[in-house]
C-alpha cells in the first residue's frame, strides 16, 4: 500500500493507494500516515476512493490517524465506496468524520475550485 | 479424506436444499495476511454467483471480523495454527462454519457487541478497536459458538436478500 500527498490551497489530500485497509495492513497504514502528516499543516482529507474494503482494524487505523492530528486539526474523508460506507454507518463513525462524496467536493468545501 | 471433504460440503443439517449450489471449503494458516488473501479469493468466487453487492459486502465483513478475531485472540497472533472455513449458499442464506484449535472464547461464550456513545467522547478518547463483535452480531441472522474438545466452532448465517 501507499499514500500520496497533494496540497491544494489550505488542504492536504492524502490518497490511499490500496484496495483494502484491513487487519493485514492497518499498522502499515498508521505508520505511513504518521510519517506523512508530520510534514504538513492544516486540514487533511483522506481520499479513500480506491479502497473497496475496510474492516474494523482498518477503521481503527483511520481513527488513530484522526487522533494523530489532534483536536485543533481535522481529518475529513472523501470517496467512500459502499463497503467502506457500510462500516462507517454500522459503527456510527460517520457521525465523527466529515465525509465528502469525492475529492473535488472536499476541495470545494475548503474553497478550492476543481481543476478545469 | 475425499469423502469427508464432500460430506462437509453438503447441506448442513436442517438447511434447505442447495439452490444456487455453491459450497467451498478452505484451510488457512492463522495470520492476518492469509486472512486477507483468503477473503479476496472467496469474494471473487462469490461475485461469480451474481449475488447482491450489499450481500457480498456483509459476507466479507463478517468473515474478516470472525477470522481476524481467531488470528488475534484464539491464536494470539502467533503466526501459526489452522483455521478451517466451510461456506455454502442455500437459496437466500449464506452459511459458514469456522473451526480452529486456539484458545477458547473468554468465559466459553460469544463476546457481546460493544457499543460506544461516540458523541460523548473527545477526539483523543475515540475507540480504535472493539467494533468487531458488534459488526458480526449486526450482520448475521444466526450465530452460535461451541467448544468441542480442543476446538472452537463458530457457525453463522447471513441473510442474502435483506
Amino acid at each position: 500500500m501507499d499514500i500520496t500527498c497533494e496540497t491544494q490551497g489550505p488542504v492536504c489530500i492524502m490518497r490511499v493507494i490500496s484496495d483494502r485497509i484491513d487487519a493485514a495492513i492497518a499498522i502499515q497504514f498508521k505508520d505511513l500516515f504518521r510519517d506523512m502528516v508530520a510534514c504538513v499543516t492544516g486540514p487533511v482529507v483522506l481520499d479513500l476512493g480506491q479502497v473497496t474494503f475496510l474492516d474494523s482494524s482498518g477503521l481503527g487505523a483511520v481513527v488513530a490517524a484522526r487522533k494523530l492530528l489532534g483536536a485543533d486539526r481535522t481529518l475529513e474523508l472523501a470517496g467512500l465506496n459502499p463497503a467502506v460506507e457500510k462500516v462507517m454507518q454500522l459503527t456510527r463513525m460517520n457521525t465523527v468524520f466529515l465525509i465528502h462524496p469525492d475529492r473535488d467536493a472536499a476541495l470545494a468545501a475548503h474553497g478550492v475550485a476543481p481543476a478545469a | 479424506m475425499t469423502n469427508l471433504a464432500v460430506a462437509s460440503c453438503g447441506s448442513p443439517a436442517g438447511a434447505p436444499p442447495l439452490v444456487i449450489g455453491w459450497c467451498h471449503r478452505m484451510e488457512i494458516t492463522a495470520t492476518r495476511d492469509q486472512v486477507s488473501r483468503a477473503l479476496t479469493r472467496l469474494n471473487q468466487q462469490l461475485i461469480g454467483l451474481g449475488l447482491d453487492p450489499d450481500a457480498l459486502i456483509r459476507m466479507e465483513l463478517v468473515l474478516a471480523e470472525a477470522l481476524n478475531n481467531i488470528v488475534e485472540h484464539a491464536y494470539c497472533d502467533a503466526g501459526h495454527g489452522n483455521i478451517a472455513l466451510e461456506a455454502s449458499v442455500h437459496s437466500n442464506t449464506f452459511w459458514c462454519h469456522l473451526t480452529d484449535s486456539g484458545r477458547p472464547m473468554p468465559g466459553g461464550k460469544l463476546p457481546p457487541a460493544r457499543r460506544y456513545d461516540l458523541g460523548a467522547l473527545d477526539v483523543q478518547d475515540l475507540p480504535e478497536g472493539g467494533f468487531g463483535w458488534g459488526l458480526i452480531h449486526d450482520l448475521t441472522s444466526s450465530l452460535t459458538y461451541d467448544r468441542s474438545g480442543a476446538q472452537n466452532r463458530l457457525a453463522l448465517t447471513i441473510d442474502l436478500d435483506c
